[in-house]
């Protein structure tokens, strides 16, 4: 095997190198999957999960697996033995899956996956999807929490991530391997099922007149970048992945053109319900970064991995609104024929 | 094939999105769609309050040549009871220097945290204060309210240790204003240096004790308030 060196990092990284993504069916996992094949490192890239990719793959080899079904994922990591792990299977609730449905999910996934993972003998770096949900957002929590600040998650889905955070640490120490933690804002895109893009990109959208607290996110391609960079490095620390800027609930929504709705505080429980039958739920931790805000220092993404974000937030909530209701198929083949 | 795929929009949905765009266009023309910063400070909604601050204090500045121009340092202010002396010190050497600083104690209880934060406001934690100063911003911390106008309170060290973790210069900024009339004034002094070196915990505590006393010293120097009425100068006098 010959080695190359990576652009944002001195150390030599092996070619032929064996990686495995959970979740490849996801937007982001298809992502990550796509920029992958294209790293000179990576040998052979298999993916699981319970979707099909949402892109075209050239090389990658998938697996349809259920979260349930762990011994079939096991033994899938093991015979495959890879050398990084990204674990990408993290379901955020009222995204694909409801509250219930998420939290099962999540976690028969990550019992799988990273127990499968700490099998294999070759396995030398493992990176797992994390969230800003982390930290919490209680009275007197950090107004931009670094990656030293502690975690006291204050949602369902903050406590479902520090639960998986939990879980990869322990393998990590147990079979000493590098495990890297990225804590990503909310990954918005045209694509990505996201509870607060949805709720966002509906005609009306409620906000929090008292408090219309700032909050940063991330689009997914950076977060994909992330994810790449991560693994190539052998990321062993938790970072946080944040778009530069902050925006308020009020400022996407008049940058969207969307009709906003004030809303004070008891009336929020009818709102949600009434999103929720409209087909846009609004899930405990969205009406938490609302209400408190959801802003994270970026700075050590840079230090580490090199990773500058392309969009800023506002740029992120602009792509978000950009989705286009008309698409000529001239312009989708011409770029596929660019791409090609 | 066909030329062109249409998804189908929902005629309702068309005409809400009509009726928001109606809505927001007046909003958007005198409130932009981005201002805040990375730490939830909107200069738009401090120029909207200008005048607001103008009419409640006239405030004087001065020493803004000891400040660095690009990197980040930690100022401490002294503040008489009820005075927001942190407050305005922070807005009006924002306009003199023409860069943020932000000021630490706003509360986290909506909606007095949503405007303290536009404002710049930053809550009194380490953390808050370390994560600023690390990013080379300007952070203004007030010493604990004292009744009397010409004395400086304690100075918290605990909000002290992050410029000596960060390895920020410390700057005591003298405050005084009028609790009847609109002059104020915000005096930036040289910075402060430790006497001895320290390793652990003392630097902190040590500095936080210096810082006061150059206050104080700075508080002397400026005199009692002079309002022109006799009175008024001795009941301000305490």
């Amino acid at each position: 095997m010959r080695s190359v060196r990576l652009p944002t990092s001195n150390i030599p990284v092996v070619r032929g190198q064996r990686v495995l993504v959970s979740g490849m069916g996801s937007e982001l996992g298809s992502l990550v999957a796509a920029k992958l094949e294209t790293e000179p490192w990576v040998g052979r890239l298999v993916g699981i999960d319970v979707d099909p990719p949402r892109r075209r793959l050239r090389t990658a080899e998938f697996h349809l697996l259920h979260p349930s079904q762990r011994e079939r994922i096991v033994d899938v990591v093991t015979k495959f033995n890879p050398h990084v792990v990204i674990n990408l299977s993290i379901w955020e609730p009222d995204a694909r899956a409801g509250l219930a449905q998420a939290r099962q999910f999540t976690a028969d996934a990550a019992t799988a996956i990273i127990g499968a993972a700490a099998e294999c003998p070759a396995l030398e770096s493992m990176v797992v999807r994390s969230g800003l949900e982390v930290y919490g957002r209680g009275r007197n929590s950090p107004t931009r929490p670094d990656e030293n600040s502690a975690l006291h998650p204050t949602s369902e889905y903050g406590r479902m991530l520090a639960d998986v955070e939990r879980q990869a640490r322990e393998v990590g120490r147990r079979v000493k391997i590098a495990v890297g933690k990225l804590r990503l804002a909310p990954v918005l895109g045209k694509h990505v099922p996201s509870p607060l893009g949805r709720l966002l990109r509906q005609p009306i959208v409620p906000y929090s007149l008292l408090a219309d607290a700032p909050f940063a996110v991330i689009e997914d391609g950076d977060a994909a970048r992330a994810f790449v960079a991560a693994a190539a490095c052998r990321l062993d620390t938790p970072v946080n992945i944040v778009a530069p800027g902050a925006i308020t609930a009020l400022q996407a929504i008049l940058r969207g053109h969307r009709m906003p709705l004030p809303l004070v505080g008891p009336e929020w429980w009818a709102a949600g319900k009434l999103s929720h039958v409209l087909g846009a739920p609004i899930p405990e931790h969205v009406i938490e970064l609302m209400h408190r805000g959801r802003l994270a220092d970026g700075a050590k993404a840079q230090e580490l991995l090199g990773f500058v974000p392309a969009l800023t937030t506002p740029n992120v909530i602009d792509h978000l609104y950009a989705w286009e209701s008309v698409v000529r198929i001239g312009s989708i083949s011409s770029s596929i024929e660019g791409v090609a | 094939m066909a030329e062109l795929i249409e998804f189908p929009r929902r005629a309702a949905s068309a005409a809400a999105a009509r009726v928001g765009t109606a809505v927001v266009e007046p909003l958007r023309a005198v409130w932009p769609a981005f201002s805040v910063d990375d730490f939830g400070r909107d200069p738009h909604f401090i120029s909207a309050m200008a005048p607001l601050f103008r009419l409640r204090w006239d405030v004087s500045v001065g020493g803004l040549h000891h400040l660095p121009a690009r990197t980040g340092a930690l100022l401490v202010c002294n503040v008489r009871r009820w005075s927001l002396g942190n407050v305005y010190a922070a807005l009006a050497l924002s306009e003199a220097l023409d860069r943020p600083v932000r000021f630490v104690g706003r509360p986290d209880i909506a909606p007095v945290s949503s405007v303290m934060r536009r404002l710049g406001g930053l809550l009194a934690q380490p953390a808050d204060v370390l994560g600023a100063l690390r990013h080379h911003e300007l952070v203004l911390v007030s010493a604990s309210p004292t009744a009397h106008p010409r004395h400086a309170g304690t100075v918290p060290h605990e909000l002290v240790g992050p410029a000596v973790v960060a390895g920020v210069p410390v700057f005591p900024v003298a405050t005084m204003s009028s609790a009847v009339g609109r002059s104020a004034r915000a005096e930036v002094g040289p910075r402060v240096r430790l006497r001895h070196k320290r390793r652990g915990p003392l630097a902190e505590v040590e500095l936080a004790e210096q810082v006061q006393q150059h206050l104080q010293r700075m508080l002397d120097v400026f005199g009692g308030v002079q309002t022109g009425v006799a009175p008024i100068d001795w009941l301000a006098e305490g």
